[in-house]
């Protein structure tokens, strides 16, 4: 085995040796953990193998998958140990061909086609138009339209895709309080995904990107209120 | 947990409350919960197995409530409990997003013929813009 170097330079999960003495390895926070024993792993066996120089081989390992980035471990932690921090940054590190299941497919997508699942602009205006039709002659919601693109409107709203994708109904939710609260909204006929999962994926450029979107929506279109339904 | 390093913890509660007469908390609740199991991209993991696994202890807290259903603000925790967890551990209980149950406990006042106008004709507006036909097949 090569010999580790343990310090804040070389550790690629940017955790100083200190952690090493910082952590108390009390296990507050693999008692509190939901996943502890999967793999044989546990929150503060991750925070061990960081402050141990350890990293590739966290880096590789599912855990930090399999972790939901909760956050109850670092709440309970007596000590102050970033562990979410660590965490994600162990996402960050994995190689992008190698994000387990669609996330970074997702990503990708989403910058290159504005929404994670490659839904076309044409067919999310059809599908908007056609739910709209529902509402206004069938469901009792008469006047009711999807307002797309619409300057000046109080609120944005943003769109999970696997909703027109999969749950297209499960749109008029929303669309029903809208409709009771005489509410002036909108939402935007390209880019409009609210799910950014660069942030799952440990993507910060991608996130940044995706965010970047909607706060351009909302300037250009002068809305004074988000609402990101996720 | 905490949203924007803040904790939003009464207000989906409020807005429930309005909604449904009696309200029963999970415990331990808040701060110290338990995550569902499909939390920060769990839903769209490959680890199946793990993530119910991760999720029994929310099956246990939805199971001690003995409720009829249960409220998720969140997709991920709805499509967890609703597609996940209900059947998993035969929770016979029905999920509802947040807004969802908003949705169906409203008290509608109808829009008035004028209201009514004035959408159409914005929605015509915008659908001659955008080139929508919903008689067109596609």
């Amino acid at each position: 085995m090569e010999p580790l170097t343990i310090n804040r330079k070389e550790s690629k999960l940017r955790v100083a040796p200190e952690w090493a003495d910082v952590c108390f390895t009390c296990g507050t926070c693999a008692g509190g953990c939901p996943v502890t024993g999967v793999d044989g792993m546990d929150p503060r066996k991750a925070v061990r193998m960081a402050a141990l120089g350890l990293d590739q081989e966290l880096i590789d390992s599912r855990f930090p998958w399999i972790c939901t980035l909760c956050g109850r471990c670092e709440y309970a932690c007596p000590q102050g140990v970033e562990i979410l921090k660590m965490m994600r940054r162990a996402r960050s590190l994995r190689e992008r061909d190698k994000v387990p299941g669609p996330i970074h497919k997702g990503v990708a997508m989403c910058l290159e086609r504005g929404n994670n699942l490659g839904i076309p602009k044409d067919d999310f205006l059809f599908l908007l138009a056609d739910l709209s039709k529902e509402m206004d002659e069938d469901e009792g919601f008469p006047g009711f339209y999807a307002p797309v693109d619409k300057k000046g409107a109080n609120i944005l709203v943003t769109v999970n895709s696997k909703e027109p994708f999969g749950e297209p109904d499960d749109m008029k939710f929303w669309w029903r309080i809208f409709y009771a609260a005489r509410e002036d909204w909108t939402t935007t006929s390209t880019e409009w995904e609210g799910v950014n999962w660069g942030l799952f994926s440990g993507d910060d450029e991608a996130m940044k990107e995706v965010t970047g979107r909607i706060v351009k929506h909302l300037e250009e279109l002068e809305c004074s209120t988000l609402l990101l339904p996720e | 947990m905490k949203t924007f390093g803040e904790a939003f913890f009464e207000e989906p509660r409020w807005v429930t409350q309005q909604c449904c007469e009696n309200y029963v908390e999970m415990h331990p609740n808040r701060m110290n919960n338990f995550c569902c199991g499909a939390g920060g991209g769990a839903w769209a993991m490959p680890y199946d197995a793990e993530r119910i696994y991760y999720g029994r202890i929310k099956a246990q807290q939805i199971m001690d409530t003995n409720a009829k259903m249960v409220i998720a603000p969140c997709h991920n925790c709805r499509d967890q409990i609703m597609k996940g967890l209900t059947k998993e551990f035969d929770l016979g209980i029905e999920t509802k997003y947040l807004w969802e149950l908003v949705a169906d406990s409203l008290v509608i006042e109808p829009w008035t013929e004028e209201e009514i106008k004035k959408a159409n004709e914005l929605r015509d507006a915008q659908y001659e813009r955008d080139e929508i036909d919903l008689d067109e097949e596609w």
